[in-house]
């Protein structure tokens, strides 16, 4: 028995229908998913500047690290910034000017600054030139046969020579 | 051979001149950096402090009038040692345009009305809990103490307990430009 044209019409229709809400909910799904909310971001723009800051009681550790109060007021004052519109240069700035520079994990490349930036590779560049020297010396010590202070030639094998000179010497006896 | 081992040493005799220059000046060369707050000489970021009676002030309101702004906290030992440094030097300029301010920061406010029975006497302190007076200061750690000219500038900050020569001394800088004189008086 064959479904009539009507059954099959609204079949089709709720298909139809199902097909729709199915696809809408999937993108809303995503856009959901994709597109975080306005406190997400936020709350990782927070994250993101307090990495940039050293909490000023700590040792070493950046106000996103740590729990110590001062660090949870600049959080808070961070978040409530961000909240009224303010950038992430004009937040590092407003603390910049308050605690100086060395608040910054990362100290701007100005001034004195750059010589934080280049010591790193001026100390492999260092490094390597050291270590270049000592390969080439102790290559060209190996190449070269060792000499006395007068100039005369010591042979590294001269010893076994001997030795075996006094050997020979000893099995004539 | 000898024209290299002369190169090499020169280089790493200079290299190491070079990184020990720069950790002398990392060490030494910052110190007066870190010391010194960016906010000296600049004007004083206005708040209003909830005092512990209930009432509230507004820093520029104050105008005219120098300012010792110290910030405090009942759990800290150096504050306790400065607090007797504070009541007699407040009780010395009470007549004079000078006015002091406590501000307790990271405390429970029971704490701190204990704290303040106990050292303190007169003049008004308020809480800052949210931080934002401690932080727009720059404040990072207690006791810290800021000096306000009658201009709304600040003069001096000083970390640490106060002493009433110290006191002295910071309030005659930020009344200097003022029209009342103090005098500085020493034991020396």
């Amino acid at each position: 028995m064959r479904p009539t044209t009507e059954f099959r019409e609204m079949i089709k229709s709720e298909y139809s229908i199902s097909k729709f809400y199915l696809t809408a909910l999937f993108f809303l799904t995503s856009l959901s998913i994709l597109s975080p909310t306005l406190s997400d971001t936020i709350d990782d723009n927070v994250s993101e500047i307090s990495y940039h800051l050293m909490c000023p009681v700590c040792q070493g550790q950046s106000v996103a690290e740590s729990n110590s109060e001062l660090a949870k007021d600049m959080r808070a004052i961070i978040r409530k910034k961000l909240e009224q519109g303010s950038t992430k240069e004009e937040i590092l700035a407003y603390f910049v000017d308050r605690y100086g520079e060395s608040i910054l994990g990362s100290p701007p490349a100005k001034g004195a600054n750059w010589l934080l930036w280049i010591l790193p590779a001026f100390a492999i560049l260092f490094g390597g030139i050291c270590i270049g020297v000592f390969l080439y010396r102790s290559k060209t010590n190996r190449l070269q046969p060792e000499t006395t202070k007068e100039g005369e030639l010591i042979s590294p094998r001269s010893e076994y020579i001997e030795k075996l000179d006094r050997e020979l010497k000893d099995l004539d006896r | 051979m000898k024209i290299l081992s002369v190169v090499s040493k020169l280089a790493i005799f200079i290299g190491i001149v070079i990184i020990l220059g720069i950790f002398g000046y990392a060490i030494f060369g910052n110190r007066v950096i870190i010391k010194k707050s960016p906010l000296i000489a600049s004007e004083a970021p206005n708040f209003t402090l909830d005092l512990f009676n209930g009432d509230k002030i507004k820093l520029s309101e104050l105008r005219g009038k120098a300012v010792l702004l110290n910030f405090w906290a009942s759990w800290c030992i150096p504050c306790r040692d400065e607090a007797p440094a504070l009541e007699s030097s407040w009780l010395k300029y009470k007549d004079k345009p000078v006015v002091f301010l406590g501000v307790n920061i990271w405390d429970d406010d029971s704490n701190a009305i204990s704290y303040l029975r106990t050292y303190n006497g007169g003049y008004p302190n308020g809480k800052d809990p949210a931080g934002d007076i401690t932080v727009n200061y720059g404040v990072a750690g207690v006791p810290a103490t800021y000096f306000i000219d009658t201009t709304g500038k600040i003069t001096d900050k000083y970390v640490g307990p106060l002493t009433v020569d110290i006191i002295d001394h910071f309030l005659s800088r930020a009344l200097l430009n003022s029209d009342h004189e103090v005098s500085y008086e020493t034991d020396n």
